[in-house]
């Protein structure tokens, strides 16, 4: 002990460090400090380093201590807190769930309970064949000394047992059109890992410590309990501080590398193909006995290349398909959490109890992210991980009504028009036709593929809305959280992937805040704008012509809520039935009650940015013309952009026909909103010349009688004359756009990726590389999968400029985002959101409405454009090494680039604070 | 382009329909047409679009077959007598291979072109192509299924070879269109005349059952390097070692190794086993006509 501490002082460390950077495992910490007392008996631990307090100015407000303010708190006592942590406990410990279908309450036909007494017959033999199968293999490699790859001590992490469990779990959810190699062999490796991460957190008594600090936790949420002044990132912190001894709640390091996942989940499946057989003549007696595979290898080609398939035996589908199994199995973290999330306090702890989840999604193998989130100063990250707990702490339930409509519909035949998807049984028939394909003519076959391209669609979606709903219908008696984390460039997005409020309308509609606030004086009002707003009518009408007219048709209104299947079905021909439809119950009862105001509403409204991207541009240039077209000043009625564009191109257009240019006179009465307006949009996030022209074709193409020989001439001149367009009204933003982009294009030429840091200290960088792939080769199968990024690869160049652009205003966007959620939470209010779609109470919807326009004046009241400068300046421009000539050019070259910031045009921005429509 | 090809055609003094699938080079080649007194015949129509799979009328320049014969006045003879019309094309180079596979689905199931019988065609390909239709066993890169199926299908002579440089180009850097070619040798355009074999639909081998045929082969040389033994198990066969013993094919023979031949007598010897009707494999062949289009 004493050589090794001589040596940490040597070497230049002090003692405290141990405590304070390195990692324990479970009595570990109270082992080194045993350890030193016996040479330093009188050793005291470290008091715990000081909370650091975010400095961006941004937040000053937000973090300051003078002004402590109470957060609001949950309507839960701790004891029912409790009982639902332990249930979400329970829930992780078992890694999967089981649950039953919303097609469970269908009579079971006699062949089905056949199909499915065949079934559990057959699963336990290959249970035993695979167990067999996995022993053997087991032992053969522990006998070879193998060289290079050895998953052997892979497949010692958990009982026997448990692998062939998750193995048999792939055979139940395959399709019988198959799956890729690759992403059956990850989903395979990657469940192996979760399992064990979650053996080892038990064994490294790292769970019970984060039961002990969630008691704690419990209490800053519970609505008996007596802190409020925190927030949840800060007492969490506090409480671990306080707790002192045990085992660290971060594990080391123990995450896998991709290909390790992919190399063990294909040795396991190659396991399966082997293993699992089935009698061939199991529905066809007159056969032959004979075992055969279930799983098969097979190759599809497309084009040029050509993918590995695992498909499941045309018999075994047929038994399943006939046993109409209901019950689904998911991994636990595919259902919504039951109590609330572990809030994020660093980049490797939050979000679920157990499970593993990652504060940033990033592409498989990409690790540049987690490094660059790891050497930032923790304290730059406290407002994002604040923002995400923010986010992840509204608690939501189940609109039970219209989850009942919308599970009769699926159970009976579906409903295309509503977005129901219909039961594959009623999928086209093939035509009959001779036995023999060759003898068909051109257009069976053709019938025939588009029959099969068909029923394969309607098999996803179909399995895709069973999910959601029956995920839906499992916790239709619950409150639930989702905990949200966040792509590389800080958007937001709940972590369980199905049923989230970022899904489609049928998913939203079933969504309802857990926590009631009264509508107050104006929420019916606002509840009635929304309802109009999700119709898609009167887009271009003032709020209050909105709510006249939601008065004028309260009658349908009603008749909607009343009888949503037998009435007159108004709801049905709006853009967004389904929370169209919501919002009529809602406004029925809510009208109905004696006092409107006193009204306790669950109900979520949403005020949309319009054109959001536009938005941020037009207020980094301070285009004057721009931001009118975005509503970033006040007008009386919606300023619609697209319109705005198209009257400019008409402009150009009819200067240029009088002045004999024959594109022009061709196009007389073609240009219109909706000809330009995917272009424009796409404008923000990057869509070049040729991809606008392709736009343009197919708007074109759509409009009868537009003369098909001059396509290409009239795309080629309207997306040039829309690209005018905007740059006329947006001039700054072409620039600023340009600009990103050339400084993004000279950065990846001198080798190195693009990073910045967002205004609220968020480091982010492009994950894009020149690929090169590696071959795996595991028994007969190759796989190729993206090589594990390097120092040593390239950017690619193309990529990393185009791209800069728009992830740039999308990390603004972002920004923007969580400085509201924020705010909104020092204010009291639910919030949670959708990108550029905010959600509040109808009570609240005018202080978010304030706080969201606040948040943008101050967020661009920052000199964004000259920080990012000066941040690049700094980055790539600083180490001035004694490189060749040609070195220095560059440098000098990219210097000049980044230092020449585009000008700004003279929009007064506080305008935007006054703007009804910049998000309604 | 300038017409080389018609041109050098008509001095030979045979009869020509042209193709032309460009509105624009139509008047004066009609005009040429109606001085040639009958031996040139002028088309609208672009041969490599030929029977789209789209349903509904065919769009000129698409072409449909029935049509082209009709008004090219030529009748269908049976498979087994004499070229009824020889077809001379540049393939474009994008689409090189693309129409070798289109060509070959329509020669083994007797559709299209190939209905009128063993029509015979005179392409100018890339070197490229040219070294994978006439590759043999063994040569890793080259040796594909292409090549398989081609060499089963048909008898390929290589006519002329012409170097790329022979030919002016447009491009400011003054080189060629060309795709860049890293393992197979590509210097030369390759004038190659693929003539049917009469005997193609003897044995097992028929055009409602040819395929599975083509299925097969693309599935064994997806993986050149694997073993067959590997491949014919995975399909669920019983007795795959007594089949390549009966074959006399080494039971540890790589797929590349294989010659055509050897897959026909393979897919022959398949034919009579209950691998193809009852096992996965119907439909799976199914599903790969969909990517034939």
């Amino acid at each position: 002990f004493f050589r090794c501490v001589q040596r940490l002082k040597n070497d230049g460390f002090h003692v405290d460090e141990l405590f304070h950077k390195c990692l324990f495992e479970e009595d570990e910490k109270e082992k080194v400090l045993r350890a030193i007392r016996m040479i330093q008996p009188n050793y005291q631990l470290p008091p715990p380093p000081n909370p650091e307090t975010c400095k961006s100015a941004l937040l000053r407000d937000f973090y300051s201590r003078e002004k402590t303010v109470s957060y609001p708190k949950l309507d839960f006592s701790a004891q029912e807190l409790r009982e639902r942590f332990q249930q979400q406990l329970e829930m992780e410990l078992n890694n999967t769930i089981t649950i039953e279908s919303v097609e469970a309450t269908k009579p079971l036909t006699p062949q089905a309970i056949k199909a499915r007494k065949l079934l559990a017959t057959l699963r336990s033999q290959w249970h035993n064949s695979i167990l067999q199968a996995l022993q053997k293999s087991k032992h053969s490699m522990s006998k070879v000394n193998m060289s290079g790859y050895n998953l052997y001590p892979y497949l010692c992490l958990l009982p026997d047992e448990e692998y062939v469990g998750i193995m048999l779990q792939v055979l139940n959810t395959l399709s019988p059109q198959g799956e890729s190699l690759a992403i059956l062999a990850k989903e395979l490796g990657s469940k192996i890992y979760n399992r064990y991460v979650t053996q080892r957190k038990l064994r490294s008594r790292q769970l019970e410590k984060v039961q002990e600090v969630y008691e704690d936790y419990i209490h800053l949420l519970a609505k008996d309990s007596q802190p409020d002044e925190y927030l949840p990132r800060e007492y969490w912190e506090k409480l671990v501080a306080e707790a002192g001894f045990g085992p660290s709640l971060n594990l080391k390091d123990c995450s896998w590398p991709y290909m390790l996942l992919l190399r063990l989940g294909m040795h396991l499946l190659e396991l399966l193909v082997q293993a699992v057989k089935v009698p061939r003549n199991i529905l066809n007696t007159r056969l032959e006995s004979k075992l055969i595979p279930v799983l098969y290898h097979v190759y599809s080609f497309r084009n040029s290349w050509q993918v590995g398939l695992i498909k499941p035996h045309p018999i075994f589908s047929q038994i399943v398909s006939d046993a109409a199994e209901t019950m689904l199995t998911f991994n636990s973290f595919v259902i919504p959490m039951l109590c609330p999330p572990v809030p994020w306090t660093s980049p490797h702890f939050g979000a679920f109890v157990l499970n593993d989840t990652k504060l940033m999604r990033y592409v498989d193998g990409a690790i540049q992210h987690q490094l660059l989130l790891e050497q930032c100063p923790q304290v730059n990250l406290h407002p994002v991980l604040d923002a995400l707990n923010q986010l992840g702490n509204c608690a939501w339930k189940i609109n039970q009504p219209v989850l009942d409509i919308i599970i009769s519909i699926f159970n009976d035949k579906g409903n295309e028009k509503l977005d129901i998807p219909p039961p594959i049984s009623e999928a086209p028939r093939p035509p009959v036709a001779p036995s023999n394909s060759s003898a068909w003519n051109k257009s069976q076959k053709h019938e025939l593929l588009l029959c099969k391209k068909k029923t394969a669609e309607m098999h996803s979606l179909r399995m895709d809305a069973l999910y959601k709903l029956s995920i839906a219908n499992y916790v239709r008696d619950k409150v639930f959280w989702f905990p949200h984390n966040m792509d590389f460039r800080g958007r937001t997005y709940p972590c369980p992937p199905y049923f989230n409020h970022l899904g489609n309308d049928v998913t939203r509609a079933i969504l309802l805040f857990a926590e009631g606030r009264p509508l107050g004086p104006k929420g019916l009002d606002w509840l009635k704008i929304h309802l109009i707003n999700l119709t898609g009518l009167k887009k271009k009408n003032a709020l209050q012509e909105r709510l006249e007219y939601a008065n004028e048709i309260m009658e349908e209104i009603l008749d909607s809520a009343d009888h949503p299947l037998t009435g007159r079905k108004w709801w049905m021909k709006t853009d967004e039935p389904w929370q169209a439809l919501a919002c009529c119950m809602e406004i029925a009862k809510a009208s109905r009650s004696p006092d409107p105001a006193a009204y306790v509403s669950h109900f979520p409204v949403h005020q949309d940015g319009s054109c959001n991207g536009l938005q941020h541009y037009a207020a980094l240039g301070r285009d004057l013309i721009g931001a009118i077209s975005v509503n970033l000043m006040p007008c009386d009625v919606p300023q619609d952009v697209y319109s705005a564009v198209a009257q400019q191109v008409e402009e150009f257009r009819k200067k240029d026909a009088q002045q004999g240019v024959k594109i022009a006179q061709v196009l007389q009465g073609f240009i219109s909103r909706k000809v330009v307006k995917q272009t424009v949009m796409t404008v923000v996030y990057g869509v070049t010349r040729y991809g606008g022209r392709l736009q343009m074709e197919k708007r074109l193409k759509e409009i009868d009688d537009f003369p098909e020989e001059y396509l290409w001439e009239a795309s080629h001149y309207l997306v040039k004359q829309v690209f005018n367009g905007i740059k006329e009204m947006f001039s700054a933003t072409r620039d600023i756009q340009n600009w990103l982009t050339e400084s993004a294009k000279l950065i990846a030429q001198s080798g190195r990726t693009v990073e910045w840091v967002t205004p609220l200290g968020l480091p982010v960088v492009q994950p894009y590389y020149r690929a090169r792939s590696t071959v795996v080769s595991i028994c007969c199968a190759g796989l190729s999968c993206p090589s594990i990024p390097s120092s040593a690869m390239k950017p690619d160049t193309v990529k990393q400029k185009n791209a800069f652009p728009p992830n740039f205003i999308h990390s603004l966007d972002s920004t923007h985002m969580m400085l509201t959620a924020l705010h909104c939470l020092r204010r009291g209010l639910t919030f949670v959101s959708v990108h550029d779609c905010y959600w509040t109470h109808a009570l609240t919807v005018d202080v978010m409405n304030q706080i969201c326009r606040q948040q943008f004046v101050a967020l661009h009241s920052e000199k964004i454009l000259q920080d990012l400068s000066e941040f690049m300046l700094k980055k790539y421009c600083s180490s001035s090494s004694p490189g060749r000539e040609t070195k220095a050019l560059w440098q000098k070259k990219l210097m000049e680039q980044l230092s020449n910031v585009p000008k700004t045009g003279e929009f007064n921005l506080r305008k935007v604070m006054e703007s009804t429509y910049f998000f309604s | 382009g300038p017409g080389v090809l018609t041109r050098t055609l008509l001095n030979a003094g045979v009869r020509v329909v042209a193709l032309e699938s460009h509105s624009a080079f139509l008047p004066n080649l009609q005009s040429l047409e109606n001085s040639l007194d009958g031996q040139l015949k002028v088309i609208y129509g672009d041969f490599f679009r030929l029977d789209p799979l789209i349903t509904g009328p065919v769009k000129p320049p698409a072409v449909c077959s029935e049509k082209l014969f009709e008004s090219m006045g030529v009748v269908a003879v049976p498979w087994r007598a004499d070229v009824p019309v020889k077809i001379f094309a540049i393939l474009p180079q994008k689409k090189e291979r693309n129409t070798l596979w289109r060509l070959l689905f329509a020669l083994y199931e007797c559709s299209s072109i190939y209905k009128y019988g063993r029509v015979e065609l005179n392409f100018f390909i890339s070197e490229k192509e040219y070294e994978v239709l006439t590759a043999k066993p063994g040569e890793v890169r080259a040796y594909q299924a292409l090549t398989v199926l081609w060499q089963v299908g048909c008898e390929i002579q290589l006519l002329h070879m012409e170097p790329w440089s022979s030919f002016i180009t447009n491009l400011k850097n003054g080189g060629l269109a060309v795709p860049k070619s890293t393992w197979l040798p590509n210097d030369h355009l390759c004038l190659v005349r693929l003539t049917p074999r009469q005997s193609l639909f003897t044995g097992g081998m028929k055009p409602t059952n040819s395929a599975t045929f083509i299925f097969m082969v693309k599935q064994c040389l997806a993986k050149p390097r694997s073993r067959l033994i590997d491949r014919l198990n995975s399909w669920s066969l019983y007795n795959g070692r007594k089949l390549l013993r009966e074959l006399e094919i080494p039971e540890n023979a790589q797929t590349v190794n294989l010659y055509p031949e050897d897959y026909r007598r393979l897919f022959e010897a398949l034919q009579n086993s209950s691998v193809f009707t009852e096992s996965w494999f119907h439909d799976e062949v199914l599903e790969s006509i969909r990517n034939i289009n």
